[in-house]
């Protein structure tokens, strides 16, 4: 991972730091255990496992809807802890999310959804159009830019949160199961659309259980987790 | 702060979209603003009218001197020389029974004609004295002092009268105002706290993205901004035509009450109310805002 080499060079700290992360939910469930993880600036890391392993509780961590019940975390700089609303606010702001439930805003078109998530980080207003359409074109909705997001398929509002995530220009995306909802063509395309984002030094976070689309990934790192253990890391 | 003027267009739409939702319930608490409004408008209208009159009798402020029927005209202008030299009196001067019969007519205006059922003339001349308001009791008593005089008439008690209706009116007002005040947040909070509901999803994946409160907030000002200022331009119509009904039903029977000029009343009214409703939005959307706060981070 020559990226990651050259930015360790440039002592960049880490994007993300995780030490000995424990999670459970209030209900007493325990999601994630003994978490160490280290992920520098324009890493693409592919985190895999059954349903229920912790993939998604990992993501919510890492922005910061949960707080670790124990160890120590560190998300482009900001600790997760309580008390740090409006800090772990601004921080959100770095980071390109797309929701497993995607949470578009229902009664708006794809493009004005693109353009939500981007409207409060100062991007001249006619610059933001242009970005959104680009973005949905990169996704290849550049037909249904204008359409309600109600009347859009599943697969297509998948689409329309990862040009949400992606038009932000953020430091990190965190994406929760992306491509569960493609075909085998589309969800290459986002894999590939995300492992673009390298260039500019985005970090990359994908979970999914979809194992056969990472097999054959060149670049990036896998991190299986099972039963909230990482109990798998290798180079792609 | 620069998103916000970059997304002002974007604001209105939401709020639009906001305000489309519940339509009948914003159509509702525009009527209720506007009324409650318009009955503040309606007492403040009261006061200022009140107000007016009473300055207006003040610098009227005048005493009128009946000297005895058997003085001749040399003992009055001596009265009248005696009387200028007071301090306190501006100027002193006879009006005869003529005068002061023209002047009644004139102030009867159309109901003058009861005169004419009258065999003579009813009224005494006098003298009219205008003085310093201030110097009054001074100049009454000095005026007891000189002989001849049968009788002083001055404006005092009417004065007094409207003073005190004034100062009641002032208090009404001032309550009416904190009334209004309270009720307006309350409708327009309530209001706020309806779309935030509507919108929750919304609102917590901007938090999600990391939108600041006052990107999320911003259409919901807007919305309560919206619907007070209709409230208002409502309360405007109503109150500008009641008050123009009252003007022309006032002015016709009881020419002598001093009214204020109706335009700049009018457009004192329109400022006030606009104020009243700009203030009332912007406390009863943060009021709204407020009691809506998501104590989470997300």
């Amino acid at each position: 991972m020559n990226g990651t080499f050259l930015v360790c060079r440039r002592g960049v700290s880490y994007l993300i730091e995780a030490k000995e992360v424990y999670f459970s939910y209030s209900d007493g469930t325990v999601a994630l255990k003994n978490i160490d993880m280290k992920i520098e600036p324009g890493d693409m890391i592919y985190i895999t496992g059954p349903s229920g392993s912790g993939k998604t509780s990992l993501l919510k961590l890492f922005m910061g809807i949960e707080y670790p019940t124990k160890g120590i975390l560190n998300v482009l700089g900001q600790p997760i802890v309580r008390g740090q609303a409006s800090k772990i606010r601004q921080m959100r702001r770095m980071i390109g999310p797309v929701f497993q439930d995607f949470r578009l805003v229902m009664g708006r078109t794809a493009i004005e959804n693109v353009m939500l998530g981007a409207r409060f980080l100062n991007f001249a207003p006619k610059k933001l159009k242009e970005n959104a359409a680009n973005a949905l074109v990169k996704v290849g909705l550049e037909k249904k830019m204008f359409s309600l997001v109600e009347h859009l398929s599943w697969g297509e509002c998948q689409r329309v949160a990862i040009a949400r995530a992606v038009i932000r220009q953020p430091k990190l995306i965190l994406a929760d199961e992306p491509t569960g909802n493609l075909d085998k063509d589309n969800a290459l395309n986002i894999i590939e659309l995300f492992a673009s984002l390298k260039e500019r030094d985005t970090t990359v976070i994908v979970t999914t259980h979809a194992t056969h689309l990472i097999e054959n990934i060149k670049e990036g790192k896998l991190i299986r987790i099972e039963n909230g253990i990482i109990c798998e890391e290798r180079l792609g | 702060m620069k998103f916000l003027l970059n997304n002002v267009g974007y604001f209105f739409k939401e709020a639009k979209t906001t305000i489309k939702v519940n339509m009948m319930s914003n159509i509702l608490s525009i009527l209720s603003t506007g009324l409650i409004l318009f009955f503040a408008a309606i007492i403040l209208s009261c006061w200022w009218i009140s107000s007016e009159a009473v300055e207006a009798l003040q610098n009227e402020a005048e005493i009128n001197v009946y000297y005895a029927e058997d003085m001749d005209e040399i003992s009055i202008e001596n009265m009248i020389n005696t009387i200028e030299e007071l301090y306190g009196v501006g100027e002193a001067r006879l009006v005869s029974e003529d005068e002061a019969y023209k002047r009644m007519e004139e102030i009867l205006g159309k109901e003058a004609k009861v005169l004419k059922y009258l065999d003579e003339n009813p009224f005494n001349s006098f003298i009219e004295l205008s003085i310093n308001l201030e110097e009054m009791e001074s100049v009454i008593e000095s005026l007891r002092n000189i002989d001849g005089i049968d009788q002083i008439r001055d404006n005092r008690e009417v004065l007094e009268k409207l003073r005190s209706i004034t100062s009641l009116l002032e208090t009404f007002g001032y309550i009416f105002i904190a009334a209004v005040g309270a009720s307006t947040l309350i409708i327009v909070s309530h209001i706020i706290r309806a779309g935030i509901f509507d919108n929750r999803e919304q609102i917590k994946t901007l938090r999600l993205l990391g939108a600041p409160e006052m990107f999320i907030s911003a259409p919901f000002l807007i919305e309560g901004l919206i619907l007070t200022i209709s409230g208002g331009l409502l309360a405007i119509f109503m109150s500008a035509f009641s008050v123009k009904y009252i003007y022309t039903a006032v002015t016709g029977p009881l020419p002598f009450i001093p009214l204020p000029p109706l335009e700049p009343l009018i457009r004192n009214l329109i400022i006030m109310i606009i104020s009243l409703s700009i203030a009332f939005g912007i406390l009863g959307s943060s009021l709204g805002l407020w009691s809506a706060r998501d104590k989470q981070t997300h």
